[in-house]
């Protein structure tokens, strides 16, 4: 018989094994039914097209002035750093507002309780919020990958770095939607848990451009003859550190080192002193720090909502 | 339904009077035997303390497997605590409770799939519709996915929502929600209902349907706790009732034995055409008369109000007695200890 169930079921079919989450299922559901998401994605696609088409303008007018000719590379590299730098700032803020709500919402709306006394694991609610949130914000960057692209018209940008890019956005959503649905199960108020995400947020960003930042600075002003290896190497270390941990200059020392190197996954560092040492891509580390992050706030997460309230 | 009752009284259109017959005939069929004993819900020294509130203390909750258990109580008595902490919401300050034999502290996944339970306050997805509501219910109580269509149209049949099964849920109206939340409940095919207030804020019709629904229910063999302060409910369809106030059970037992034991009193209300002081003096050799008291003449006939204990044996016995001196009984009808008496009774008022 030809139920909508049964209709439903053939038509979402490849992405069945997820959709196996009741709860990924019903998001998902209500997320594409009406104009909202429809909305949402084609106010995102102006602002990315509309701020790189001003870019392309500036950017022609700029390099013509200098050289007297368009200089298609960096052109192509300043357009595709800016598209890849608007996406960043737009996920870092639609992304905590998919998933702040996720799990206190549900308490708004007196939901939570008749979801509680079933016999969904804890763990399938997380994933399935988080899921439904991330595949849209997927969705989002998926969109812009032909805006990227234009780069590749004034050469000076390879499919590896737009992959890279990639990479490092959907790390930084998956980290940024745990925050959300943390804060979302720690209280019952959507409000306040959008409050608490994006100070976290806003933090995380503060303190790490102002670590890199020092960092540099000091490791610049290094004088070799005063210097050790051992100091350098620390500076070196905290330095790396706080790259890693801000998606902007992770993105832009990858970049760097790319152009600077021309190699994709690890870099060489020369000391004071002369001698060199090769270290892993900004990239790498950025990502396997905040996937790894991303999974025990996922589990602090899932932990807190096994609970049951004292 | 007795019509002295303020809730059936305000009906409008009658339709609750005029429903009442049907309902009197589906009672008999309720369950009453039932071993005593064997307990699927049950609450040992439950406490519960919010702050400096005692919200329940030393709660000894006994609910007989496949009884329809009134829990009742005036406002603030802890019903919904209780509910709360068997549901596995929310930690008892102390003491224990268990389901089906599972504690709700150390089991709940296995109380989670013995009960069904439907709050006082809930609300409905906004973006969904009715069978959607209840497939993804359903799919929280991993019920096979092929199985699922089959099985919301028969919990649409139940709740007789089949016909707005691709409606939004948030647009149906309040007893509509009511009855797929109650279809909902039933997803998983739970041994125990756990119900709170169901038939608040519907409408006498809706209330009679809710009623209906839990009587078919039981019949196929659910225990039915449910909270209510209406007491109308609780005793037309309730097998067993447990009173509670200010967070301690007042009584509970079976509802026959609870009318006996917290009105041993049983009034009798006679009426004559003359020879009062006869009639007074044959009662008085009648065993089991506690007090004879005059009542106000109504028509010119005479009135006496007897109160007595025991069975109706009794009763028989005082007609007997009037009748054979040929004394002029013309109305003689005991008066209905209804429950609203045994609650006012039980229930001193201490939480207003
Ligand atoms: N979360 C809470 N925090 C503090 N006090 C609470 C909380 N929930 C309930 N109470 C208090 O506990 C007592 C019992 O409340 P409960 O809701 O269990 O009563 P109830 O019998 O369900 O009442 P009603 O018939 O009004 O629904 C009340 O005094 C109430 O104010
Ligand atoms: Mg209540």
């Amino acid at each position: 018989m030809e139920t909508p169930a049964t209709r439903t079921r053939i038509s979402l079919n490849p992405l069945r094994p997820l959709l196996r989450n009741p709860v990924a299922l019903k998001e998902l559901r209500g997320r594409m039914r009406g104009p909202r998401a429809f909305v949402v994605l084609t106010c995102y696609l102006i602002v990315v097209g509309g701020f790189t088409t001003l870019l392309y303008i500036a950017g022609t007018a700029a390099t013509y002035n200098t050289t007297g000719e368009v200089d298609g590379g960096t052109l192509g590299r300043v357009l595709f750093g800016s598209v890849v730098a608007i996406e960043l700032f737009l996920v870092t803020f639609i992304t905590p507002a998919f998933t702040a709500g996720s799990i206190s919402g549900e308490h708004e709306s007196q939901t939570y309780d008749l979801l509680r006394t079933t016999l969904l694991p804890e763990r399938q609610l997380v994933f399935g919020k988080l899921f439904s949130a991330l595949a849209y914000v997927f969705l989002l960057l998926l969109a812009a990958i032909p805006l990227q692209s234009i780069a590749f018209l004034f050469g000076g940008v390879d499919v590896e770095e737009i992959v890279i890019s990639l990479l490092v956005l959907l790390a930084t959503a998956i980290f940024l939607g745990n925050i959300g649905v943390y804060y979302s199960a720690m209280t019952h108020r959507t409000l306040r848990a959008n409050i608490m995400t994006y100070v976290t947020i806003l933090a995380v960003i503060l303190v790490t451009t102002a670590g890199a930042v020092i960092a540099l600075a000091i490791v610049e002003g290094l004088d070799p003859s005063t210097s050790s290896s051992g100091s350098e190497w620390v500076l070196l270390v905290a330095r790396g550190i706080f790259v890693c941990l801000n998606p902007l200059t992770t993105l832009l020392s990858t970049q760097q080192y790319l152009v600077n190197q021309q190699t994709l996954f690890t870099f060489k560092y020369t000391f004071t002193d002369g001698t060199t040492t090769t270290l892993p891509s900004p990239w790498i580390a950025f990502t396997i720090f905040y996937l790894l992050l991303s999974v025990v706030v996922f589990f602090a997460t899932t932990r807190h909502l096994k609970r049951i309230e004292g | 339904m007795s019509i002295d009752n303020p809730e059936t009284m305000e009906t409008p259109t009658g339709e609750a009077l005029a429903e009442a017959p049907i309902l009197t005939e589906v009672l008999p069929e309720l369950p009453t035997v039932m071993d005593e004993q064997d307990l699927i819900i049950e609450t040992r020294n439950l406490s519960k303390r919010y702050g400096r509130l005692q919200a329940i203390s030393n709660l000894n909750l006994q609910v007989p497997r496949g009884a329809i258990y009134g829990f009742v109580g005036p406002n603030g008595a802890g019903k919904t605590s209780t509910m709360r902490i068997l549901t596995t919401l929310m930690k008892p300050s102390g003491g224990e409770a268990y389901i089906n034999g599972y504690s709700v502290v150390t089991a709940p996944r296995e109380v989670r799939r013995s009960i069904g339970y439907m709050p006082d306050f809930f609300g409905v997805y906004e973006d969904m519709k009715v069978w959607e509501y209840l497939d993804f219910f359903a799919a929280c109580y991993e019920i096979p996915e092929a199985q699922r269509p089959g099985l919301i149209n028969d919990l649409l049949e139940l709740v007789d929502l089949a016909h707005r099964r691709d409606d939004m849920v948030d647009k149906l109206s309040r007893g509509m929600k009511q009855r797929l939340c109650l279809a909902r409940t039933l997803a998983h095919d739970p041994q125990v209902l756990i119900l709170d207030e169901p038939a608040s804020g519907l409408d006498p019709r809706a209330r009679i349907e809710i009623r209906e629904l839990l009587i078919e229910l039981a019949k196929m063999g659910k225990t039915i706790f449910f909270s209510s302060h209406i007491l109308a409910d609780v005793n037309e369809i309730c097998t067993h009732i447990g009173i509670i106030e200010a967070g301690q059970m007042v009584a509970q037992g079976p509802i026959k034995a609870m009318r006996q034991q917290l009105m041993p009193h049983r009034v009798l209300v006679i009426t004559l055409l003359g020879r009062l002081d006869e009639a007074k003096e044959a009662l008085l050799h009648v065993e089991g008369i506690l007090g004879i008291v005059d009542l106000p003449p109504e028509d010119g006939k005479i009135r006496i109000k007897v109160e007595f204990t025991g069975e109706d044996l009794r009763m028989s016995e005082m007609l007997q007695a009037l009748t054979s001196k040929g004394i002029p009984v013309v109305n003689f009808a005991e008066e209905s200890s209804d429950l609203e008496a045994v609650f006012m009774k039980a229930t001193k008022g201490i939480v207003s």
